[in-house]
């Protein structure tokens, strides 16, 4: 279980304060318009800003005072997840050393994450030589290898085509069954994980809106502020 | 500040010609270009009084254009060629007269040089000398107590002063030590220079970093001119500051002028060289250039220039000699001075 | 095929070579080269070892700053920049009598030595150049160091800590492979620098063993007047110069960069505390390389007064007008040849080598061909009002296109697909896509240009004279003159106006970026 209670931040013209609640291993969609705190939301889970109050625990335990390194999190950005310099595969590689000196399982295991996300044959080629697809998958297999229990995906498929990022959500979500993950996505468009996502969250202004299962959120009933951000 | 009023003046002249766009001027005085070095134009230099005298005197308009040294003075002219501006040339030097003579954009000055107050007895019939100094090692007399009488004890003193000098292939006074240590040791100037070697801090590009570096207590002697202690007396008021006069004579700097053969104004350029050697030009030459003049005044040296050494023996090349010989003098101490 | 890039490269490679035409036509005797050979090998060679420890050092040092710069904020940054920027481009004389002020027999550090009992240290030799030259061409490496690590996109920072990099995977996957990018240009620039420097090298070098091939074309100029073979050595110089940045240029692998518009990201590696003291330790010693000799021309203030003449504001004015008037051709000139990075086609790259030209060419050869080139199209005097300002541009364009064509190429890649799909080219393209990444970089670039015009003498020399009677001219007036503590406060305004256009800039930039 993630939990958000009263998660504030500051900045200069800008003001953040999250409630949240996610169950263990489900999908939850982040939607809501740009400018409105989606990626602080994210940023402050896997610890790259530092909340002035409140509470973040994942499994019970606290996060606050873990590293971003150290927290059971992985993340995946719109862009720059791989390094150019280096090959599809050593990018993987980062995720269990940084320092890429690996032994022979070692390099088994990023073989096999490679080939959990069908880049079987794709270990050499440079971030320059792969689709922007496949550079996603790239980022994919090394969260996956990394085998924390939380992923953080940004606007991950947002520079795909839309058949693509159809397919890269149902891959997330087979993935995330399969490992047993629990998984934040911030979503631009939210039918898309519609049929995929457990339960959906609208942030606004800093503030997590509401939250619920597509099918309450979009109910005629439906909270106010997430019918008006879909149009419905 | 007569200088810069002056400048101001002609400013002020060329923006009314400007404005008023007339199409000639109503007083047209004729004007003489004199090329020169630019620290004589500068500041501190005799130019801006020269340049009054002479206009009280010629009833016309002297123009200096300055290049910022000798050699830049020559390089200029030969690649002006006949088509220079220049009436008359101030400042070139006994170095560079072969290469400026054999330009032959020069014409005979046409001046009697019998009562110069030269070291030497003058015949060249091309260039003019206006001023001279003898080279010497200037040293700090309160750091520097017992400095070398000789050539001969600054070479040979291992334990001897270090020394700050010019390279011969960029500066004036160092081709002149150059020459200086071949006039006096002849065919033994390599070795000589080898034995001087351990005590020369350094060679600059030119005489300025040179003397700045003594003046910051780098080296204990500078090579400069004779004349230098006298800028200290005269302006700083310091006494400290001494030429080292050495036994086997100094070798001779001499400044001249030379009118083109391409000028359109021949009478009024022979009458500016024959105002170089008058009185007028003369005193301002040691307060105003910190050089001995050529043909000294009525009224003697300044008082800041009484204790100028007076070399007994004053050594001189040719500047043909020099014209020929300076490649292979600079090769030699290259060769030497390397190790 | 013209584009504004190939014509800009083409007009200066054009001006360079006709420049040395004109002067070997001038009179001269190239067959004499010949009998030099044995000295000029001796030369090049000498310079060529000089050069390249002066530029590995450079590198390296200049490299360790910009890393611990990037790192760390701290009071008294901005400062620390402007004064790099000044010992950048301060006049050389300035820099001799600084370094002497504080490494030499009598300076500060001689001082020290003698009071406790030690032998004062030995400043004239290799030591000495590679002091000064460090101090005069690190700035430079750090400030477009400094500029490239900026523009890296943040995610790669934060992707860093997530994955928890060490200080070393740091600087293995995030600063190796940009200082691979940057170096290879950086290098060829420094070595040319010091492969070309003169006054320093000689002043500093202790004799005549360390000397560069400028030193025999100075000497054919002023003191031979063989024009013919100063252009020959001149054309000798261009030639070695050019040849090693060509040769340099295969070393820098092509840039492969992602849009990002996130910068503001902090590295895992600021916590490191191995890495806190390694960059103090970086900050302590460049600082106390860089700010002694530059402080030292403090002592110019007791003579300040001295200066409160008409021919000081004279000169104090036609040196900003030259100086702001260089700076901006310079940019411009820098924009318009790194405008090729937009083709992302021209290799072995033009632009780079018409940069580099400027850098090869000997001033006063360069001078004294344009002046034989122009003497007969109008008076010296008023030819000078022109030619001064677009000769000292040509000077300061390397440095300006060091820091500009890196940021046009990053800026290409990034969005040069977007533009060119839009239809946006040209001026439009410039204003809309280029600026905005632009504006920091311009603004250093024009910083540099304005502040090396302001301390050049060397173009002034011969079309000096009359009106135009700049800053340097003064000083170099002054010390003639015997006037040093004159010649002190000249240089003292000289450093203080390089260095405040720098601080302003340096402010600028930071409130727009």
């Amino acid at each position: 279980m993630l939990e958000l209670a009263g998660l504030s931040l500051d900045y200069p013209g800008f003001a953040a304060r999250y409630d949240l609640v996610i169950p263990p291993g489900a999908l939850c969609a982040v939607i809501g318009p740009s400018g409105g705190g989606k990626t602080t939301l994210l940023h402050a889970i896997a610890g790259f800003e530092r909340p002035t109050a409140g509470t973040l625990r994942f499994a019970g335990a606290d996060l606050l005072p873990l590293t971003p390194a150290r927290r059971p999190v992985s993340i995946l950005f719109q862009d720059h997840n791989l390094f150019p310099h280096l090959t599809a595969a050593e990018n993987v590689a980062l995720g269990l050393k940084p320092s890429l000196r690996l032994d022979d399982s070692e390099r088994e295991r990023v073989a096999a994450a490679l080939a959990e996300v069908d880049l079987a044959g794709f270990a050499a080629r440079r971030p320059a030589e792969l689709s922007g697809g496949q550079r996603q998958r790239v980022a994919l297999a090394r969260a996956l290898l990394r085998g924390k229990p939380l992923m953080l995906l940004d606007e991950p498929f947002g520079a795909l085509d839309p058949g693509l990022r159809r397919e890269m959500i149902e891959r997330v979500d087979a993935l995330r069954r399969e490992h047993g993950l629990t998984v934040l996505m911030t979503l631009h468009t939210p039918e898309e994980a519609a049929s995929h996502a457990d339960l959906f969250a609208l942030v606004r202004d800093g503030h997590v809106e509401a939250s619920g299962p597509w099918a309450r959120l979009t109910a005629s009933d439906g909270p106010e502020p997430v019918r008006r951000f879909l149009g419905i | 500040m007569t200088f810069l009023n002056s400048r101001m003046t002609r400013i002020a002249t060329a923006l009314s010609a400007l404005l008023l766009a007339t199409p000639s001027m109503a007083q047209e005085k004729p004007a003489l270009t004199v090329y020169t070095y630019s620290s004589f134009t500068g500041k501190y230099g005799p130019g801006a009084k020269v340049k009054a005298a002479f206009e009280a005197q010629c009833s016309c308009t002297l123009n200096w254009v300055a290049s910022d040294d000798a050699g830049s003075l020559v390089a200029r002219l030969k690649l002006e060629g006949e088509t220079t501006k220049a009436d008359a040339v101030l400042g070139l030097d006994m170095n560079l007269a072969a290469e400026a003579k054999a330009t032959g954009l020069f014409q005979p000055h046409g001046q009697d040089t019998t009562a110069l107050t030269l070291p030497i007895a003058w015949t060249d019939d091309t260039f003019l000398p206006f001023d001279w100094g003898h080279l010497a090692f200037v040293y700090d007399s309160t750091k520097l107590a017992a400095p070398p009488t000789s050539l001969k004890q600054l070479v040979d003193d291992p334990n001897g002063p270090k020394l700050v000098l010019q390279d011969p292939r960029t500066s004036a006074p160092g081709l002149g030590f150059l020459l200086w240590m071949r006039a006096v040791y002849g065919d033994g100037a390599d070795t000589a220079w080898t034995r001087l070697k351990p005590r020369i801090v350094t060679f600059t590009k030119g005489w300025s970093e040179a003397y700045g570096l003594f003046l910051k207590g780098e080296a204990d002697m500078v090579l400069s001119y004779a004349t230098s202690p006298a800028y200290h007396i005269g302006v700083e008021k310091k006494t400290q500051y001494k030429a080292a006069p050495f036994s086997e004579g100094h070798y001779l700097h001499i400044e001249l002028a030379g009118m083109t053969r391409t000028t359109r104004q021949p009478e009024l350029a022979k009458r500016f060289l024959a105002f170089t050697l008058s009185d007028a030009f003369q005193l301002l030459i040691p307060e105003g250039n910190w050089m001995m003049p050529a043909k000294q005044a009525a009224g003697g040296l300044p008082a800041s220039f009484a204790d100028v050494i007076k070399p007994e023996r004053t050594l001189l090349f040719t500047p043909d000699e020099v014209r020929t010989q300076r490649r292979s003098f600079i090769d030699a101490w290259l060769a030497a001075a390397s190790r | 095929m013209f584009r504004p890039a190939t014509l800009t490269a083409l007009a200066i490679l054009a001006l360079a070579g006709a420049s040395l035409a004109g002067l070997a036509g001038a009179g001269g005797n190239v067959a004499a080269l010949s009998s030099l050979g044995p000295y000029l090998a001796r030369l090049v060679a000498g310079a060529t070892v000089q050069a390249g420890l002066s530029m590995l050092l450079s590198i390296l040092l200049g490299t360790a700053l910009a890393l611990a710069l990037l790192r760390r904020r701290f009071p008294g940054r901005n400062l620390l920049l402007a004064v790099l920027t000044a010992a950048a481009v301060a006049p050389t004389i300035v820099i001799v009598f600084g370094v002497i002020a504080i490494y030499g027999r009598s300076g500060l550090l001689g001082d020290l030595a003698r009071a406790v009992g030690a032998e004062p240290p030995a400043i004239y030799g290799l030591q000495g150049i590679l002091i000064a030259h460090v101090l005069m061409n690190m700035p430079l490496v750090t400030r477009t160091l400094l500029q490239a690590f900026g523009r890296e996109p943040g995610e790669r920072r934060r992707l860093a800590s997530a994955l928890g990099f060490s200080a070393a995977d740091c600087f293995r996957h995030l600063d190796w492979p940009v200082i691979r990018r940057e170096a290879p240009a950086l290098a060829t620039f420094v070595f040319l620098l010091c492969f070309t420097s003169f006054a320093v090298v000689l002043s500093l070098g202790g004799g005549p063993a360390n000397a560069t091939l400028e030193v025999a074309i100075y000497e054919a100029v002023r003191f031979e007047a063989d024009f013919a073979r100063a252009a020959a050595l001149a054309g000798l110089q261009l030639v070695l110069c050019l040849g090693l940045a060509t040769a340099l240029a295969t070393l820098a692998p092509a840039v492969h960069d992602e849009a990002s518009a996130e910068r503001h990201a902090a590295r895992p590696d600021i916590l490191a505390p191995c890495l806190l003291r390694l960059d103090c330790l970086v900050l302590i010693l460049a600082t106390a390389w860089i700010a002694p000799p530059l402080l030292s021309i403090a002592s110019g203030v007791a003579a300040v007064p001295t200066l409160a003449t008409a021919e000081f504001a004279w000169a104090a004015a036609t040196s900003a007008a030259i100086a702001l008037g260089a700076g901006l051709l310079a940019c411009l000139f820098a924009v318009l040849l790194a405008s090729a990075a937009r083709g992302r086609r021209l290799r072995p790259r033009l632009p780079d080598l018409a940069a580099f030209t400027m850098l090869g060419l000997p001033p006063f050869a360069f001078v004294a061909g344009l002046y034989v080139l122009t003497r007969n199209l109008a008076d010296p005097a008023a030819l000078g009002l022109m030619l001064v300002p677009l000769v000292n541009a040509l000077m300061a364009l390397p440095y300006a296109y060091r820091l500009l064509a890196p940021p046009l190429a990053t800026n290409a890649e990034r969005h040069g697909r977007l533009a060119e799909s839009l239809g946006i080219a040209g001026w439009t393209r410039l204003r809309l896509v280029e600026w905005p990444a632009l504006r920091a970089p311009l603004a250093a670039a024009f910083a540099f240009a304005t502040a090396l015009s302001l301390g050049d003498f060397g173009v002034i020399a011969l079309f000096g004279g009359g009106e135009l009677t700049t800053l340097p001219y003064l000083l170099a007036n002054r010390l003639g003159a015997y006037r040093m503590d004159e010649a002190g406060a000249l240089a003292l305004v000289l450093v203080l106006s390089a260095g405040g256009l720098a601080y302003l800039t340096e402010r600028w930039s930071a409130r727009h970026a």
